[in-house]
């Protein structure tokens, strides 16, 4: 089994990669951005696309103030999962993104049998709560990595800027200004993403409980 | 535990129990130990839990957040000459790219040939798969 993993995991993750860059890249691709041939008409865009991101953006902050005000302990753990393991977090996210996008064709494809549309909405609200979730709990690490309290004296010392309100605010603000910047800002909220679904579904939405329940054969 | 005496303290230790003064080992495993200088813990010596200040809430700092957030979102969408149905519309723009990826892709499988979709089953279960295996990982996050 282990044999099979050190395989499979490895080609999984390429693929999953792949799969990944494929739904983040851009429809059209962007235009070359030259600031002394810009129209008007390309300013215009810019500005209605930075007007959408902002406007996201404050609603981004509210969904993560009432998350973290509705199950705070859980976002903190999620939150301490992606800092403690990274890397298991993002692979994790990876694999999950592929297994949704997969899914969801898988799905597509049952349409004409019915069972297809009810599927592929529970599907749909599960990854669209799965990527909530994650969001804020990756809110809370960049809060917590740039502003988070490392002793004592300091946490005593501080009047605002510690607890986990505070820490998801600075992370969603911090990570929304980086989206605004044009090429890097996507990508890096995409990763941003990738690393949320790992860490939710890591954590099992923060609860720390296994997803599958250990079969044991009865002793004799 | 090697004398007879030390079997009928553990049988019985409040009637013999002149025993422990006489056996070292007896009196290492259950004396009073009152010899053992007691450490002092220094809790501000120890790291910081995650959980302490975690339930401390900033509103201030929420606040200003929140409306610094709003009021950009705001003056950038007069700007633009944008409404807030017009947000909302270039917003879910790419919920709508990705539903026609899927669906096209589902109508694509539909018409391929038997081997493909074959292969698509197989990426199908070895992700599923591998999803699962990762799952069973147990998190690491406060024991880290």
């Amino acid at each position: 089994m282990r044999r099979m993993l050190r395989l499979f995991v490895p080609l999984t993750i390429a693929g999953a990669t792949l799969v990944t860059g494929m739904i983040a890249s851009p429809a059209e691709p962007a235009a070359k951005f030259d600031l002394r041939s810009i129209t008007l008409q390309q300013a215009a865009s810019m500005v209605q696309q930075t007007a959408v991101s902002v406007s996201l953006l404050a609603v981004w902050i509210l969904a993560a103030v009432a998350l973290t005000l509705m199950s705070g302990r859980e976002v903190r753990a999620s939150s301490t999962e992606v800092r403690a393991s990274a890397l298991h977090c993002f692979t994790l996210g990876l694999v999950a993104v592929t297994s949704f996008v997969l899914t969801a064709i898988v799905f597509s494809y049952l349409i004409p049998f019915f069972v297809g549309v009810p599927l592929l909405f529970a599907l749909a609200v599960f990854a669209v709560i799965t990527k909530i979730y994650g969001m804020v709990a990756v809110f809370h690490a960049a809060g917590s990595i740039i502003a988070g309290v490392r002793s004592r004296e300091q946490l005593a010392s501080r009047k605002w800027l510690r607890g986990d309100l505070a820490m998801t605010v600075i992370g969603a603000l911090l990570l929304g200004g980086i989206r605004l910047i044009p090429v890097v800002g996507p990508i890096v909220w995409g990763l941003a993403s990738v690393f949320g679904i790992g860490t939710a579904l890591a954590t099992k939405f923060g609860r720390r409980e296994p997803w599958f329940l250990a079969w044991r054969p009865q002793e004799a | 535990m090697k004398t007879e005496s030390c079997l009928r303290y553990l049988e019985d230790p409040e009637a013999n129990a002149g025993h422990l003064a006489d056996c070292a080992e007896c009196r290492a495993l259950f004396g009073e130990h009152d010899d053992v200088p007691a450490k002092p813990l220094a809790l501000d010596a120890l790291p910081l839990a995650p959980w302490e200040g975690a339930s401390h809430r900033a509103w201030p700092l929420v606040i200003s957040g929140i409306v610094v957030a709003l009021i950009s979102a705001a003056v950038l969408c007069v700007v633009a000459g944008m409404t807030p149905l017009q947000v909302v519309e270039r917003a879910f723009k790419s919920v709508q790219s990705m539903r026609a990826f899927v669906f096209t892709s589902a109508d694509a499988l539909r018409e391929a040939s038997r081997g493909a979709q074959i292969a698509f089953a197989a990426a199908f279960i070895v992700v599923n798969g591998v999803l699962v295996a990762l799952l069973r990982r147990s998190p690491r996050g406060i024991d880290a």
